[in-house]
């Protein structure tokens, strides 16, 4: 792999560009660079990896195991992308990418531009936003956000409580307590119907047997450590002024009140759309995981030509299941750009493919039981905080909604809502469910903000020193009539005077 | 099928179709307007909000004015919330040169009786903006001029004009408009529409309708861009231009700054789309921190365009049809319409009920171009 940057040069395009080095993106690039693309894959981290394998190859821990033997399998598929030809640019937030192949990234303090044939977006899921009253409160962080600071920095939080539902909320306890950390409390709010209607996939979700006794595994270890497990809570809300001082809920009927300093929420984790969307992509509502996802083929091909959606991004379908998708894109894509002929890619998809549908099943089993709450998606209270940017709440998006803010769009011109800095990533979701509840219509009638770049801020000064950046490596290229000796010295187009 | 029928028909709810409703519905005509997509979804909401009357070609000053007046007052007559803030505009000189263009105007708005522009010396420039570049050496004022939220001053037409009974249909596009006896007939996919008068406030598709009424127009459209900050400390209250370069900007009381300066992405109307030409936004985030080094920190937030409609002289089009009776026209506002909004709409009002306005609309003909081509 080839880590520093490009010498800029002219006329020049990378054949797949690729965003995003987590499982998708990574075994894309391996898959990509084998057929001889010349391939760039772009991640806003230090490390590749993604969000599973942050750090896999750099863990601060002195025992990285606790993170679990699905973490350190991570090294394995990081340790090939690494000796891939693909060049990795690191650290850089792409801002802007567009269905003409042209991709805009910050770096050290300039604006890049490279283009590309064909992209791959492969940016991952974020945790679903949980809105419950003072979830905004100093103090409450997402369940993932204490994983990050822990697989980053090794950092923290003893005492906290950890509430919600889903297999990563379970499994980031775990990683607590394998590190010895105490965990207050762990309110679950998984409801017992879920269990129930769950059952119906049950034969589905056998045909992934390991996820499923993986899954058990980590419920029991934190049964038979000494946290406190409330099971079947609803209602939850932060109380505190300033910060949280508890969270409260109910269940059955009855209260509870935890008094704790840490809450980290999590309900599962959704596509992160603010790339899919901004690229102007198809996208329809799905029932199943009760978030958009952008259309895709079963070769994750978009509804732009030159673009494909691989992994978490494309709708949530868990780290192995990311990679088989990363190599069946970059499959489709190398017969595009005509490397590899149809029937190669046929044939060296069909494990992936047959995988993937395996996997759909368990997936619809795990759907189906960590299906949130209402109540925890759609707020009723009106003080309860929607955008988090904008401080905009129920109530607040309830006038919009009185003055004709009937469509996600209005309403953002109306109340500002979505208009912060985060691009209505924290807020969208739950913009869509409540218009459609309001306007007693299906959430795919009402639709989602549209979005435009940046999708990350951009100072003034790194937007006005512009430059265009093009391929440093020269690949062996048996069967493309592209040659790389018109690869030119540096040529840098200053917008500056 | 039925009909609906209205005495007036307004195609486009932008602010121009938006405040012709609100004006006829006040004498009580009855009117509808159709919009193809939502009320101010197009340059209207999206606009940079500049309430400018600053620099007008001469031909807008009379019409540019009477809006300025109007603009003061505006959240009271509408009882709505515009955000309409007068916080001055100044166009900023960077040498010798532009004094000297600031000059030879100023001599030729004070012959016409206007003294509404008033010149700045680079100690009176810094005194109001004490952020500018040491470079720039004055400017020049126009004291009422400011800003409003676009999308709230269109909606507080709309809001306004149904209040007193006009009728706005969304979703609904014209797809072809016949003349029957004395009506005019439009049809959209699946509606039917009558009317005596038919007006014409179809923004960046206005050149469609026109045609469709008789009149061509060497019209074009394009999509200039814009790009807002994240909220930073205040450092200037004026809006902000520029006398000779593509500089604009206004920061709002929340600290967020609003950047534009006529820079032009990629216009395609016909899927309701814009691409940006980040490049050349690259030399917009250039020129401002040109003026005023202290955005070179700014966070830019988002950026967008809208899609404008443009005549080659840069004025409007605004008056009756040429080749049909009871037909009007507003459109190519050639990117500074929004200031315009509250006087366009009595403007067409005054046509359609008096057959006639108060203002010179000469210069805006519909036909100005005829005679010029051949
Ligand atoms: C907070 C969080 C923690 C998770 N932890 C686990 C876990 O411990 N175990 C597990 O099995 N699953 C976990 N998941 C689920 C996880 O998303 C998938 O299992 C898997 O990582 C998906 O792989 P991917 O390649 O699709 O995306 P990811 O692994 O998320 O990789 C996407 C990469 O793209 C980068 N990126 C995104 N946008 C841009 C941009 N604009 N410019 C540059 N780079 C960008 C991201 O930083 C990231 O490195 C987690 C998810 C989240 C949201
Ligand atoms: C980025 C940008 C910045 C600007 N900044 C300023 C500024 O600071 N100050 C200023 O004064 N001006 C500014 N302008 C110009 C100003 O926004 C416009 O001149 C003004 O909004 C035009 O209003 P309108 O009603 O004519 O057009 P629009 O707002 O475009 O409305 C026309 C409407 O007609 C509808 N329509 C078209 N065809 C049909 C059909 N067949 N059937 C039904 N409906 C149809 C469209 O959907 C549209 O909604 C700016 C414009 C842009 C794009």
């Amino acid at each position: 792999m080839i880590n520093n940057i490009a010498t800029p040069s002219f006329n020049n395009s990378y054949d797949i560009a690729i965003i995003g080095a987590g499982p998708a993106g990574m075994s894309a690039a391996i898959t990509a660079t084998k057929a001889g693309a010349r391939v760039v894959v772009l991640d806003d981290k230090p490390r590749s990896g993604g969000q599973i394998y942050r750090n896999v190859d750099a863990s601060p821990l002195a025992k990285p195991a606790v993170l679990g033997a699905d973490y350190l399998k991570g090294s394995e598929i990081t340790a090939a992308f690494k000796r891939c030809s693909a060049e990795h640019i690191s650290s850089v937030n792409v801002w802007h990418a567009g269905d003409n192949g042209e991709l805009l990234f910050s770096l050290e303090g300039e604006t890049q531009r490279l283009t590309a044939r064909q992209i791959i977006v492969a940016t991952g899921a974020m945790e679903r936003p949980f809105p419950i009253p003072g979830w905004h409160l100093p103090g409450v962080m997402s369940a993932g956000s204490a994983q990050v600071m822990l697989k980053s920095d090794g950092l923290v939080r003893d005492g906290a409580v950890f509430a919600g539902t889903g297999p990563l909320l379970y499994l980031i306890v775990a990683q607590y307590l394998r590190l010895g950390v105490k965990v207050k409390a762990l309110v679950d709010t998984t409801p017992k119907q879920n269990y129930l209607s769950s059952m119906s996939e049950i034969t589905g979700a056998m045909s992934a047997p390991g996820m499923l006794i993986k899954g058990l595994g980590l419920m029991n270890e934190i049964r038979k450590s000494d946290t406190k497990v409330y099971r079947f809570a609803e209602g939850l809300e932060v109380q505190g002024e300033d910060a949280c001082k508890s969270l409260s809920f109910s269940i059955s009927g009855s209260k509870h009140e935890i008094v704790t300093e840490h809450v980290f929420l999590h309900q599962g984790v959704i596509p992160n759309l603010n790339m899919t969307q901004a690229l102007g992509l198809k996208h329809t509502w799905c029932e199943q995981q009760l978030c958009w996802t952008p259309e895709t083929d079963n070769w994750g091909q978009s509804s732009q030509g030159v673009i494909a959606v691989a992994g978490d991004s494309s709708g949530i379908v868990g780290a192995e299941s990311a990679a088989a998708m990363g190599r069946i894109c970059a499959l489709r894509q190398l017969v595009n750009i005509g490397l590899i002929t149809e029937q190669q890619a046929d044939h060296e998809a069909a494990a992936d493919l047959r995988f993937m549908r395996k996997q759909q099943h368990f997936r619809r089993f795990i759907d189906r039981l960590y299906r949130p709450l209402d109540q925890h998606r759609k707020p009723t209270n009106d003080q309860t905080v929607v955008c988090r940017c904008e401080e905009r709440t129920v109530k607040d998006l309830k006038q919009g909604f009185a003055l004709g803010g009937r469509e996600p769009n209005q309403l953002k011109s109306q109340t500002r809502c979505g208009m912060g800095p985060c691009q209505g990533r924290m807020c969208g979701h739950t913009v869509s469910e409540l218009l459609a509840e309001w306007r007693n219509e299906p959430v795919a009638d009402v639709g989602y903000y549209r979005l435009r770049s940046p999708m990350r801020l951009v100072t003034l000064q790194e937007l006005s020193r512009f430059t265009n950046l093009t391929p440093v490596s020269t690949v062996d290229r048996a069967s493309s009539g592209t040659s790389d000796s018109d690869v030119e010295a540096n040529k840098e187009q200053e917008l500056a005077q | 099928m039925t009909t609906h029928k209205s005495e007036v028909l307004v195609i486009g709810g932008g602010i121009q179709g938006s405040s012709t409703a609100y004006h006829l519905a006040k004498r009580g005509v009855s009117v509808r307007v159709l919009e193809k997509d939502t009320v101010s979804r197009h340059a209207s909401g999206v606009n940079a909000g500049g309430v400018r009357l600053l620099g007008r070609n001469l031909a807008e000053v009379e019409l540019s004015k009477t809006a300025m007046e109007r603009w003061q007052q505006l959240d009271d007559e509408l009882d709505a919330d515009t955000g309409f803030r007068a916080r001055s505009l100044i166009n900023i000189a960077a040498d010798e040169t532009d004094m000297e263009t600031l000059r030879s105007r100023e001599q030729q708005m004070h012959e016409l009786g206007y003294f509404h522009e008033v010149m700045l010396d680079q100690h009176e420039l810094r005194e109001r903006l004490p952020h500018v570049a040491q470079h720039c050496i004055g400017g020049v004022v126009s004291e009422q001029d400011g800003y409003a939220i676009p999308f709230h001053s269109t909606q507080a037409f709309r809001i306004a004009a149904e209040r007193i009974g006009a009728i706005f249909c969304e979703g609904e596009q014209v797809q072809s408009i016949r003349k029957v006896g004395d009506s005019w007939l439009v049809a959209t996919e699946t509606q039917k529409y009558q009317a005596e008068h038919l007006v014409n406030c179809a923004g960046a598709w206005a050149d469609l309708i026109s045609v469709m009424i008789g009149d061509n127009v060497p019209m074009s459209y394009s999509a200039p861009m814009l790009m807002i900050t994240a909220r930073m400390p205040h450092f200037a209250t004026p809006v902000v231009g520029a006398v000779s370069r593509p500089l604009s900007f206004k920061q709002f009381e929340n600290g967020t700054v609003l950047i534009g300066g006529g820079a032009k992405g990629f216009a395609d109307r016909a899927n309701n789309t814009t691409r940006l030409d980040y490049s050349l936004l690259a030399s917009g985030a250039h020129h401002a921190i040109e003026f005023f080094p202290i955005m070179k920190t700014a966070c830019i937030n988002r950026m967008w365009s809208g899609l404008e409609a443009y005549m080659p002289d840069n004025l409007p089009v605004i008056g009756k049809s040429i080749r049909a009776d009871k037909a009007y026209h507003a459109f190519a506002f050639s990117a500074h319409g929004f200031q315009l909004g509250p006087v366009i709409g009595e403007v067409l009002a005054d046509l359609i009920t008096e057959g006639e306005s108060r203002f010179d609309l000469e210069p805006f003909r519909v036909n100005r171009y005829e005679r010029k081509v051949l």
